[in-house]
């Protein structure tokens, strides 16, 4: 294979597994606790580049780290959630840069760690993409309905006597395994849009969990595998393309999709008295259209 | 004693250390006290976002006016996504954190597009990330000390409306303040303090900044005047001891050590003595709590505790 079909079969590897993974990722709002996924497992691959340990294993084990000092902090008393996840991203992105900087080649690695280098991918970064790939597809397939479950309703799931801790640790860990799969090949940056602008594109086209999975892995493979065609046709960053294309089609799907902003109300936050001409408008609109019952 | 004394000061006899302290202990204060506000509304991803979005600006002000524009380039895409930022949080067609990651992630990737058509793409995209706090001129100094003043007089002429917003925004709507419109001021301090920073410090350290002093003290306290005053004096002293270590390291030892992210860890080692006084100082329960794992994994994964008036997912997903 050269270079070129190395890559595709990369992205479209990469793209399908964080289309599957990202539904979730959206339906739980993760997509901050990913981000700092992202960045926080980088002083891992760092330091298993400098022990000379295999790269995903390093990245793998400090996002298991992450996941527990998280867990840990967010029950302290007076740290919230997003704070915690704000500080670990802070801390887990500054230690990697402090181990990178001590070293040569500071600024070339790191631009590759951001914005990735698909394009140089290998024969063991494909193996390895299929391997968790495949593992991931068969654990969202068997557990599908559970991770959905408890994602909507987890009194009720408790209470049906579910294990829902166990069931919450293998979400997370699907999460962190797609993470440390897809970092090392696409980049921080990449990952993050994969995982969740597929899945929120397919949220705007339907509501069920299955249709979304339906939409949201095909159009990941799409958007990874168009990415890459584009930009070198345009001559352009390969990673920040496929990014681009992933973020177009949701911006398209804005404006055409069932759900999307043309079709849906402005959201009515304000309780008070003036609704705002606009939406004021629109209701009339609609009420003269039969389609609400007060204007 | 001495030596450690020596080892704080001795560094900053030199100008352009002296700017960099100065530098880096304005944008300590400024970011502590910002960061209150960031801490207190749970803006962790939004701030995270902004210094996103600001970068396409500073590449495309840098290709207009070189270093002189890059500033104002920060300025106006820093301003036109907090505006963006507080529309989608009002407006939930996906959930607030899936279009702020789209929008973060977009922006870069513009950003990076347009840098990845220059010759010094690497270098260019460091020194945006980490900045150069070392090389700081006046100029830089002048422009943190006006957002500085602007920062200060927008807190202290509504503190009250912020903080009655931050803590009761259905009160807040109630009582008929304009809830869209403090949001939006709230955005727009914490862009500006983004675009002060990061031609200095870079995007990693101004989210730190932001986020991580502010973080600190409210583990500390649970009342404002401090937890201000607090946030503030670790965020200087962060910069203070940051500077000063990397300043060692590669002096005394060799190794060199990328300031801002030195800042950073700095910062975070704050943080951790903040979090170990916590620790030591916290009351035990009464009672263990039963099936304590179970719990603490649900407050994370779980439905987030969200903002008051925000719709559950499952609403949000199940259809309207």
């Amino acid at each position: 294979m050269n270079y070129l079909s190395r890559a595709l079969v990369e992205a479209a590897l990469v793209g399908g597994l964080c289309g599957a993974v990202g539904v979730h990722v959206v339906l739980r709002r993760l997509s901050f606790f990913t981000m700092a996924m992202t960045h926080a497992t980088f002083p891992g691959i760092v330091l298993a580049a400098i022990l000379g340990v295999n790269l995903y294993l390093g990245g793998g084990v400090f996002g298991v780290l992450i996941v527990l000092v998280v867990v840990w902090l967010t029950n302290r008393p007076r740290a919230d959630q997003a704070s915690v996840v704000g500080v670990v991203l802070c801390a887990g992105f500054a230690l990697g840069v402090v181990l990178m900087s001590a070293r040569d080649g500071f600024g070339q690695d790191l631009s590759a760690y951001l914005v990735g280098s698909i394009l140089t991918v290998s024969d063991s970064d494909i193996r390895v993409a299929a391997l968790v790939a495949g593992v991931v597809l068969v654990t969202l397939t068997a557990l599908g309905k559970e991770l959905v479950f408890g994602a909507f309703d987890r009194e009720a799931m408790v209470a049906r006597g579910y294990p829902v801790l166990a069931l919450d640790l293998v979400l997370l860990v699907l999460v962190e395994l797609t993470v440390v799969t897809s970092v090392p090949t696409v980049g921080t940056i990449l990952a993050v849009a994969l995982l969740v602008a597929p899945a929120a594109t397919a949220r705007l086209w339907c509501r069920g969990v299955a249709g979304m999975t339906a939409v949201a892995v095909p159009l990941g493979v799409a958007s990874a595998v168009g990415g890459v065609l584009l930009s070198q046709a345009v001559g352009v960053a390969a990673g920040a393309t496929v990014v681009l294309v992933g973020c177009s089609a949701f911006a398209v799907s804005l404006l055409a999709a069932p759900h999307g902003a043309a079709r849906t109300r402005w959201r009515r936050s304000r309780p008070g008295p003036t609704p705002g001409r606009f939406a004021t408008a629109l209701a009339g609109y609609r009420y003269r259209r039969g389609e609400e019952e007060t204007p | 004693m001495n030596t450690v004394l020596g080892l704080l000061v001795d560094p900053f006899t030199l100008p352009f250390m002296a700017r960099a302290l100065a530098q880096a202990v304005l944008l300590g204060v400024l970011g502590g006290v910002v960061g209150v506000l960031v801490v207190l509304r749970r803006l962790a991803f939004v701030t995270e976002a902004l210094t996103h979005t600001v970068f396409p600006g500073v590449v495309v002000g840098f290709a207009v006016g070189q270093t002189g524009g890059v500033l104002w380039g920060a300025l106006v895409a820093g301003l036109a996504s907090a505006a963006l930022f507080t529309v989608l949080a009002r407006r939930e067609l996906v959930t607030e954190d899936a279009s702020l990651a789209i929008l973060l992630t977009g922006f870069f990737a513009v950003g990076v597009i347009v840098v990845s058509r220059r010759r010094s793409y690497t270098s260019d995209l460091t020194a945006f990330l980490f900045g150069r706090i070392l090389a700081t001129d006046t100029g830089q100094l002048v422009a943190t000390l006006a957002v500085f003043a602007v920062v200060v007089a927008v807190l202290a002429a509504l503190r009250k409306e912020l903080l009655l917003r931050a803590f009761d925004p259905q009160g807040a709507t109630a009582m008929g303040y304009p809830v869209a419109r403090l949001d939006l001021v709230v955005n727009l301090l914490v862009a500006l303090v983004v675009v002060a920073g990061v031609r200095a410090v870079g995007t990693v350290l101004v989210v730190a900044l932001l986020v991580v002093p502010a973080a600190a003290a409210r583990l500390l306290t649970d009342r404002l005047g401090p937890l201000v005053a607090l946030a503030a004096l670790l965020g200087a002293l962060g910069g203070w001891l940051g500077l000063a270590a990397s300043f060692e390291a590669s002096l005394g030892y060799g190794v060199r050590l990328a300031s801002g992210a030195t800042v950073v860890l700095a910062l975070v080692g704050l943080y951790l003595a903040a979090l170990l006084t916590s620790v030591l100082t916290a009351r035990l329960p009464h009672h263990l709590p039963h099936h304590l794992p179970g719990r603490v994994l649900g407050r994370v994964l779980g439905r987030p505790p969200g903002r008051a008036g925000d719709r559950t997912g499952s609403q949000a997903v199940s259809g309207r």
